[in-house]
């Protein structure tokens, strides 16, 4: 087994480093690890059975993990290319091995209501079940295992490496977890054990019954709704809207903390009425309370050619929803703008106060603001 | 004289029937070197050779995901360098490649990287990896192996015909997959039409000077994994500067073998080729079976050819 020990020093928290290939690999994400930290470098990927597939009648076999279902003969990988069919057991390739590992904090997930001002230790593996034309960690995403420079990070050092840093939190995260979820899943499970929270940062296409089952071992999910029209998500996504919005119904049904964001990409996604449909769905299935956040786009993998979101495109986008009711509307990659940080819907005072990723003021009590008694839905 | 609109596709054949087994480099050699001269119209290698291919450093793409049993034959690879050898090119300006070290190794291949004698190695190797920037066709938006785009002036493209349980077909087109860094994306419907756009990119058209097929042994179902349960022998190559043509003709014999083992055609399958008809449509070359011409020939054992029958 071929290995390398990287030693890093006394990165500073949300530094983001990039490895030097030595291999012409596509380069992971190392860094931001706040204390010295060994990191196993691994050629080989894992060979686990996966979970959520079944053999089918005449051979090959059906992943059920995500809507896609793809059918996949001897030797062939499904659409996410991080899962192989070898001789009609489909297996996981990327079970402990991530190719990015970070120390972020919350905010920057982002995920406002869910114990503001701490850290996440921020993982992903390469591959993706999607494929957005704005992707910005495509470089992972869109990448086979074998094209990154991936670590030996089995679930029990994760959760031992958060233990002894106190950091409370574990996130799966930058690329699409639902690819790595056994690995996801085996890390936060373990991690409840000990105490240490676990957040999905998601596109939310998974099928139902491995979503139940990993909700069990979830705090948060906070769902990229990268559209409300089917056609977005056909042609910017390859993806479809309807099994993610059932996703988020059960995500919210289950009781796990839910948060949204919406990438609004010019002249793609941008429009009046998307808002005003947006905000009514979120209004009618998810209730007034559900945090939104709209996030300001820059060009980049397959869309380079659009301008960023214009200010003005974001904040009617935050007034629509905020005209329909919804109480939690935030603007983001816009800092210093006042819609970063979070206000009681009852009597308007400011109760988190936030430039970029830094909390500079927190008024709550508990789950309570602390000028009127206003309870504020999240996890404090 | 042929019609000069009209793609050629040259498919040379064992005269043997009964001949079940791998072919042995002198047997490929043999073959190829007939198959060039007709498809030059050269008298001699050499010349057909000059023809086909401008001097440079030469890739040979191959096609190893099925392992030793069912992967572009070494024996292959081998005829195919000792005939360029003879024509002039050195042997380290020839790289066996594909997508892994790995794929190559259990295929039967050596691994050389050096700067003495013939190279090979995949794409992964140290220092390799794929292109900085995204190239574009269509749909597909990927990487590109620096193999094409850095290191060989020309590639021959050195697919295995076989069954494929997506794209129907895998022959040429399908086998550029390998060159790409996220050829997952690009598989369903019946890998339509993205096995046209792949053949597209810019790498990839541009450099790929030749096609050769192995169609000795084809994997008529259940590909493109091994399953000898599956297997039959037609012993022969398809070669043509068209890669559309080639898959075309490709096509021609696997659904041949299809129906004589009583299986439903790719489209009754749910497998229609349907991209072969995409590539046509942007100018990769010719699916249209009766634009193309075939010349089939049968060598015997002592290494006279005779006009063949292409079923």
């Amino acid at each position: 087994m071929m290995k390398r020990r990287y030693f890093l020093k006394c990165l500073g928290c949300g530094a983001v480093l990039t490895a030097t290939s030595q291999t012409g690999l596509i380069p992971g994400i190392i860094g931001g690890i706040q204390n010295a930290w060994a990191l196993d470098f691994t050629h080989e990927l894992s060979d686990m059975e996966a979970r959520y597939y079944k053999k089918l009648e005449n051979g090959g076999v059906e992943c059920i993990l995500c809507p896609r279902h793809c059918r996949v003969t001897d030797l062939e990988r499904g659409y996410c290319g991080v899962r192989e069919n070898r001789k009609d057991v489909y297996h996981t390739l990327v079970y402990g091995r991530p190719c990015a590992v970070n120390i972020d904090p919350i905010e920057k997930k982002p995920l406002f209501h869910f114990y503001p001002g701490t850290t996440a230790f921020s993982l992903a593996t390469a591959g993706c079940n999607c494929n957005c034309k704005f992707c910005q960690n495509y470089d992972i995403s869109q990448s086979r295992p074998e094209q990154t420079d991936n670590m030996n990070l089995p679930p029990e050092e994760i959760v031992s490496s958060c233990l002894s840093r106190k950091v409370p939190i574990i996130a799966y995260t930058y690329s699409e977890p639902v690819i790595f979820y056994e690995y996801m899943y085996d890390t936060a499970k373990l991690g409840r054990e000990k105490g240490i929270k676990s957040v999905m940062i998601t596109g939310g296409y998974i099928e139902k019954d491995p979503l139940a089952d990993l909700l069990n071992h979830l705090d948060a999910v906070k769902v990229d709704l990268k559209a409300i029209r089917d056609g977005y998500y056909k042609n910017i996504v390859d993806s479809e809207l309807r099994p993610i919005l059932n996703a988020i119904l059960q995500i919210k049904k289950a009781g796990v903390w839910l948060e949204l964001v919406y990438l609004v990409v010019p002249t793609l996604n941008d429009s009046e009425s998307e808002f005003k449909d947006l905000a009514s769905w979120i209004k009618t299935n998810l209730g007034l309370d559900t945090p939104l956040h709209f996030s300001r786009f820059y060009p980049q993998y397959l869309l380079k050619d659009l301008p960023p979101t214009p200010e003005k495109t974001l904040q009617m986008a935050h007034d629509i929803c905020r005209a329909e009711g919804l109480e939690y509307v935030y603007l983001g990659n816009l800092p210093r703008h006042p819609a970063e940080s979070t206000y009681c819907p009852k009597c308007g005072k400011v109760l988190i106060e936030r430039a970029g990723y830094r909390i500079l003021q927190n008024n709550l009590k508990g789950n309570y603001c602390s000028y009127c008694g206003h309870e504020i839905p999240g996890r404090y | 004289m042929y019609n000069i609109d009209m793609s050629r596709v040259i498919v040379v054949k064992w005269a043997d029937r009964n001949h079940r087994r791998d072919f042995t480099t002198e047997e490929y050699k043999t073959l190829i070197d007939y198959g060039l001269r007709k498809l030059a119209g050269s008298d001699s290698v050499s010349g057909a050779v000059s023809k086909c291919l401008p001097v440079g450093v030469i890739g040979f793409k191959t096609n190893c995901l099925a392992r030793k049993f069912n992967s572009t034959p070494v024996a292959l690879c081998d005829a195919l360098a000792e005939t360029l050898g003879k024509c002039g090119f050195e042997e380290n300006d020839i790289i066996i490649w594909d997508r892994s070290n790995d794929e190559l190794e259990k295929a039967g291949f050596k691994l050389n990287a050096s700067s003495f004698g013939r190279r090979c190695f995949g794409t992964n190797s140290n220092g390799v990896g794929y292109s900085r920037d995204f190239y574009s066709s269509g749909k597909v938006n990927s990487l590109v192996s620096r193999i094409l785009t850095d290191l060989v002036n020309h590639n021959i493209n050195l697919p295995i015909l076989k069954d494929h349980s997506i794209a129907g077909l895998s022959g040429g087109l399908k086998n550029m997959y390998g060159a790409i860094n996220n050829p997952n994306k690009y598989h369903i419907p019946n890998c339509d039409p993205y096995a046209a756009h792949i053949s597209n990119l810019k790498p990839i058209k541009s450099k790929n000077r030749l096609t050769i097929i192995d169609a000795v042994r084809i994997q008529y179902h259940f590909g493109p994994g091994f399953d000898n349960r599956y297997l039959d022998y037609y012993n022969g190559l398809i070669l043509s500067d068209d890669p559309v043509a080639a898959d075309r003709v490709a096509l021609e014999i696997l659904e041949y073998f299809r129906r004589l083992h009583n299986l439903p055609s790719l489209e009754q399958d749910n497998r229609p080729v349907k991209y072969l008809d995409s590539a046509s449509a942007i100018g990769l070359g010719e699916s249209r079976l009766e634009n193309i011409i075939i010349d089939t020939a049968v060598i015997d054992s002592d290494g006279r050819a005779s006009t063949g029958e292409l079923l």
